[in-house]
């Protein structure tokens, strides 16, 4: 035991000496982090909203003004080919188009026309149209209330011959106040309680997303892991370890702990960030942390073991390193939310260690997970890893 | 004619402080020539190769090459001469034609003529049946041969060779100090480095002997010789009474001088042929039994410790 | 020129022989938009799985009262036209509900209280309700979604209400008593078809300068844009990492040897690299075409992207070359700067984070502007549309190559 953690440190010494990789391995997650955070850390923006006015009637000033005191957009008003523009390059979460005629249909109980303008699969667009149909809706809410409201009074009077239309549209504009008042304090409303809120954050963008970066990192380290170990197999060193008193298990032991300690290293530093700077509360419970931590840097370092033990070059190495940091992040649920994939996806996702570690460091954050509730994903990683390390043990090959 | 001139030629890495690896070297190069620089590892052969090749900048001094100087014509240079380094710098991933036509177009050849002359190249390395293999599958013979095929190409007026047999079986080792032999006899000049004496000694037509930087001798073999005498050392131990021996060998006719080292005693003598059996009779007349006897004729090892005090092995 | 030729097809060659740089270039982009398009589900529009909800009617319907309001919304959440978005589960009680989204079985309870349908149908202007959501944090869309839904459910009703109490302001003497003619007032404004019949809101994409008929983009067009960029960083550094390879294998050197100019090998090294990254795009391109059936775009948008982005990624690589010492370091750093730019400038997650301040910061990169001209182009837009999403792609090349060509003259002269 004692060689393989020599082979360990040493190992991880010619990491440290080599100072650009080192620089690199360490600090450019941690860089990233901190401009992310930075930007998404302080809780979530208002979508900006470009919206045109073709109307300019009393409702379209109304919903204009509802919007603009709205606590989910953020409104510019625009002309309409600057409000496509502006979602097309990206300045704005969607465009609201107005048509003229607006106000008219809604007063005339017609169905009134709104377009919304986005780009397909933007989640801000689906955030930002919610809450334009929620306004919207509550405007036209009000008229067709006031409407049926005259209707129903009318239709027990008599009225002379053609002057249907103007009497119910008066009596409209007299109930609309009440209407109006009814609507804003409405008998049924929603209440959102967020499940395990109660021991977690309540969870912004960044909150939800620094995991998945965390995972994305350290699966990407992969490709830096096992360099070191196919060069060593190439220079001929690692033949000439065994001709000393090193075993094979040993031997192997000693490379994956290295690769463990800096997979380790890595994630302190940007758990740290997190905690520190963006109060993101990974150390709500420390135990569960720490055994998720263990989790990821046991699945990362047995896997990087594998690939170093399997291929022959370091572009090999890298090539493949990259494809399945990607893959596996993608199917985690570090990139998007698994809930927005299909059920398919979702399962095959769930068939990885990484999407269990993803979700129980969420869950210790945001729904107060503890111990107890990390230890399944703890079972799938070391189930994981024990394949991993019994693979690369098998084809480990000392030279070329 | 001399084809290459090289005068007070230097090369400090790094300076002011850093290490001088060529401190003043200069030589001549006759045409057709096979011109060897000796010395041990570290002497600055390669630097001084390097600066030939207009690889490296020179710190001070200038050289010749066709007449063009490495330092203000590098391209000139670069037209005539044939560069073959020490390490093997070929493409592993391509056949040995690949590589031959892609450097060919490196130094400007194309066309026919350039698959003509790769045709050629191949012949003359014994390699055309395997032309169109990687170079990665080839033993290390091969690949040698291969990376002097390539400086060929162009018919350069001057071949460098770095040290070209390092690390290799004597039976390739063999060829290609044939063929470089082949290539003197058919016109080419010559630059060759190495530390293995016997290499220069059998090739050279000149040898230049550096160390830490410096020229310390040029001239042929011969010339070289003499700086420690045309003497041969003869060595020899026996059974008892080493010194009473010694006295004996002395009176020898053809003995110029004994002296005695731990246990042996060193003879120097013009004519060993002649002188080696009187030592074996004086031994036997003096009841002695000569044990062991060496006879080492002059040769550039003893020049070199003659000249820096130490071994070129060491 | 025919030596940069011969230099740029050598490496181009030895490109074609190696398994793994042709994996990391071809295979990879490929296979990583066919998962992710999997993922969504591979057409034109996002197909995301329907959300699970719980939902938990507690809800007792006053005896005079046929189906209660609680009956309502559960049926509305239930209904035909929403199963592709809710996928929703009756449980007998809230505790149940609650258990499910505890669980992770369903990522929201829909808790309707007891006295929901007292105080819909129930006469009193002051009796409030509130319908519990009880949302799982980390699935937010499922949650917005189903609120969304109840929202709107909530609305008919209250808006029904609010008919009601506009026809009893309205109501003269000797008129209907006031609760038939707020049934009356209700009843209309349901029967009218409420809300859902009141408002149309429609949603399409922008339209691009005068084309009526902008395109919707393809899903998997969409990732492979965003993979083919990144992987063309790595395709780029594969080929000028050779520059250090052959450095320290001794080719470089030797080159260096022949009467072949500095400019010229170098020269040809970038052209090598430009050249092999370009190749890439054009199969990637096609293999869209022919695997997914992408519509890409028009051929000169499409062009001249596919070029712009080449010099990026060749001059990215090269710079990154120029500032590293051995081929594991250029790998290792390059790794890194190229995940970083692409996780910045949206390259994994495309269309999904809009506006604001990611808006803003994908500008400052080159792969950022390029799938926003990929955007454009597979919607149909011309190279008029694009302008500076070539333009400012172009500039970062320029800069990168001017860099690199500074450090690595400096390197090797």
């Amino acid at each position: 035991m004692k060689l393989a953690w020599i082979l360990a440190r040493k190992d991880l010494l010619q990491t440290v000496r080599d100072k650009l990789s080192f620089i690199f391995i360490l600090l450019m997650p941690l860089a990233f982090t901190l401009f992310f955070g930075l930007l998404f850390g302080g809780g979530s923006d208002r979508l900006p909203l470009a919206v045109n006015d073709a109307d300019g009637g009393a409702a379209a000033k109304q919903l204009l003004a509802a919007l603009q005191t709205s606590d989910v957009v953020k409104v510019t008003v625009e002309s309409v080919a600057d409000a496509e523009k502006a979602v097309d390059d990206n300045k704005a979460a969607v465009a609201l188009l107005i048509p003229k005629g607006y106000s008219a249909d809604l007063t005339a109980g017609k169905k009134a026309t709104l377009t919304v303008v986005s780009t397909e699969g933007s989640s801000g667009a689906a955030t930002a149209a919610s809450e334009i149909r929620s306004l919207a809706g509550e405007q036209v809410a009000v008229e067709l209330a006031a409407r049926a409201a005259a209707q129903s009074v009318w239709s027990t009077r008599s009225m002379p011959a053609g002057a249907e239309q103007g009497v119910i549209a008066q009596s409209a504009a007299q109930a609309r106040s009440v209407t109006a008042q009814a609507l804003a304090h409405p008998a049924a409303t929603v209440k959102v309680v967020q499940a395990g809120t109660a021991a977690g954050q309540v969870p912004t963008g960044f909150v939800l997303s620094s995991p998945g970066m965390l995972v994305n990192f350290i699966m990407f380290s992969l490709v830096t892991a096992g360099v070191a170990l196919i060069v060593e197999r190439r220079n001929g060193t690692l033949q000439r370890l065994m001709t000393t008193r090193v075993r094979r298990w040993e031997l192997i032991a000693g490379k994956a702990a290295g690769m463990f300690l800096l997979t380790f290293v890595q994630q302190i530093l940007l758990l740290g960030v997190g905690q520190l700077f963006f109060g993101v509360d990974y150390l709500r419970d420390p135990e569960a942390l720490l055994v998720m931590m263990v989790s990821l840097s046991l699945v990362a370092s047995t896997l990087g073991l594998l690939l170093a033990a399997v291929l022959k070059s370091e572009q090999a190495l890298v090539a493949t390193s990259v494809i399945v940091s990607m893959s596996v992040s993608a199917l985690s649920g570090a990139w998007f939310p698994l809930e927005i994939t299909g059920s398919a996806f979702q399962f095959v996702g769930h068939l990885l260690p990484t999407a269990w570690i993803l979700d129980c460091l969420r869950g210790i954050v945001v729904r107060g997970f503890d111990v107890a509730d990390v230890l399944p994903a703890l079972g799938v990683s070391v189930a994981w890893a024990a394949a991993f390390f019994v693979l690369a043990v098998w084809r480990f090959r000392l030279s070329d | 004619m001399n084809i290459v001139e090289v005068q007070e030629l230097r090369k400090q890495y790094d300076p002011p402080k850093g290490v001088l690896a060529v401190d003043g070297v200069s030589f001549d190069i006759a045409e057709s020539e096979i011109f060897s620089l000796l010395g041990p590892n570290g002497a600055g052969k390669s630097t001084t190769i390097s600066m030939l090749s207009c690889l490296l900048h020179p710190s001070g001094g200038d050289a010749l090459v066709a007449g063009h100087s490495v330092v203000s014509e590098a391209q000139s240079v670069k037209e005539v001469i044939g560069v073959v380094p020490q390490d093997i710098a070929l493409y592993p991933d391509m056949s040995a034609r690949e590589n031959l036509l892609f450097w060919g177009r490196m130094y400007g050849l194309s066309g026919e003529a350039l698959k003509k002359r790769v045709d050629e190249i191949l012949e003359l390395i014994t390699l055309a049946d395997r032309q169109k293999d990687r170079v990665e599958k080839f033993s290390g013979g091969m690949k040698r041969r291969v990376n002097i095929g390539v400086a060929l190409l162009h018919k350069p007026k001057v071949l460098y060779l770095d040290e070209p047999t390092v690390g290799i079986d004597p039976q390739s080792r063999r060829s290609i100090l044939d063929g470089i032999l082949a290539l003197r006899d058919q016109g080419m000049t010559i630059l060759y480095t190495t530390h293995y004496m016997a290499e220069a000694q059998e090739l050279s037509d000149r040898i230049g002997i550096v160390d830490h930087g410096k020229m310390i001798a040029t001239g042929t073999h011969e010339e070289l010789v003499k700086v420690v005498g045309e003497e041969a050392r003869v060595t020899a131990r026996v059974d008892h009474y080493l010194e009473g021996m010694a006295e004996r060998w002395r009176e020898v006719k053809g003995v110029e001088k004994v002296d005695l080292e731990e246990d042996e005693a060193v003879l120097l003598t013009e004519d060993p042929n002649e002188v080696l059996p009187r030592l074996f009779e004086a031994a036997a007349a003096a009841g002695a039994r000569i044990t062991e006897i060496n006879v080492t004729e002059p040769n550039l090892e003893m020049v070199f410790l003659h000249l820096t005090g130490r071994a070129l092995r060491e | 020129m025919t030596k940069i030729i011969a230099i740029a097809w050598k490496d181009l060659r030895s490109t074609a022989r190696n398994m793994p740089a042709l994996a990391m270039m071809l295979l990879a982009p490929l296979a990583l938009a066919a998962l992710l398009g999997f993922a969504f589900g591979g057409g034109s529009g996002f197909d995301i799985a329907a959300t699970k909800v719980a939902v938990a009617n507690l809800d007792r319907a006053p005896s005079s009262a046929g189906e209660s309001a609680g009956a309502v919304v559960v049926g509305i959440l239930g209904s035909s036209g929403l199963k592709h978005v809710l996928d929703v589960s009756k449980k007998s009680d809230d505790a149940a509900a609650r258990a499910a989204v505890d669980d992770g079985k369903d990522a929201v309870a829909v808790i309707i209280p007891s006295d929901f349908s007292t105080v819909i149908y129930g006469g009193s202007p002051l009796a409030t309700t509130q319908v519990e959501l009880y949302e799982n944090p980390t699935q937010e869309i499922g949650g917005a979604i189903a609120e969304g839904v109840v929202d709107q459910a909530l609305l008919e009703f209250s808006g029904a209400r609010a008919a009601a109490a506009g026809a009893l302001a309205l109501r003269a003497q000797g008129e209907p008593p006031p609760a038939v003619l707020a049934k009356s007032a209700a009843q209309q404004f349901t029967h009218a078809g409420g809300v859902t019949a009141g408002l149309d809101i429609s949603q399409r994409t922008p339209q691009l300068s005068g084309d009526q008929n902008a395109k919707d983009v393809s899903v998997t067009g969409a990732i492979l844009a965003g993979m083919m960029v990144f992987f063309m960083f790595f395709g780029a550094a594969n080929v000028a990492r050779t520059i250090l390879d052959e450095d320290r294998a001794g080719t470089l050197p030797r080159l260096f040897t022949t009467p072949t100019s500095y400019g010229v090998i170098l020269g040809g090294k970038f052209a090598s690299v430009f050249v092999t990254v370009t190749l890439q795009a054009v199969i990637l391109l096609v293999a869209g075409r022919l695997i997914f059936s992408i519509d890409w775009g028009r051929l000169d948008a499409v062009v001249l992207l596919t070029l712009v982005a080449a010099g990026v990624a060749s001059g990215l690589a090269l710079l990154v070359i120029s500032l590293t010492r051995t081929p594991a370091q250029a790998g290792a750093i390059g790794a890194g700067v190229y995940l970083v730019l692409a996780l910045v400038g949206g390259n994994f997650t495309g269309t999904a984070q809009t506006g604001g301040t990611f808006g803003i910061v994908q500008k400052f990169t080159p792969n950022g502007w390029l799938l926003q001209g990929w955007n454009t182009t597979m919607r149909g837009g011309g190279s008029g549309d694009i302008r500076w999403q070539l333009l400012v792609p172009l500039g970062f090349a320029v800069a990168f190559f001017f860099f690199a060509v500074l450090r690595i003259r400096r390197r090797f002269a």
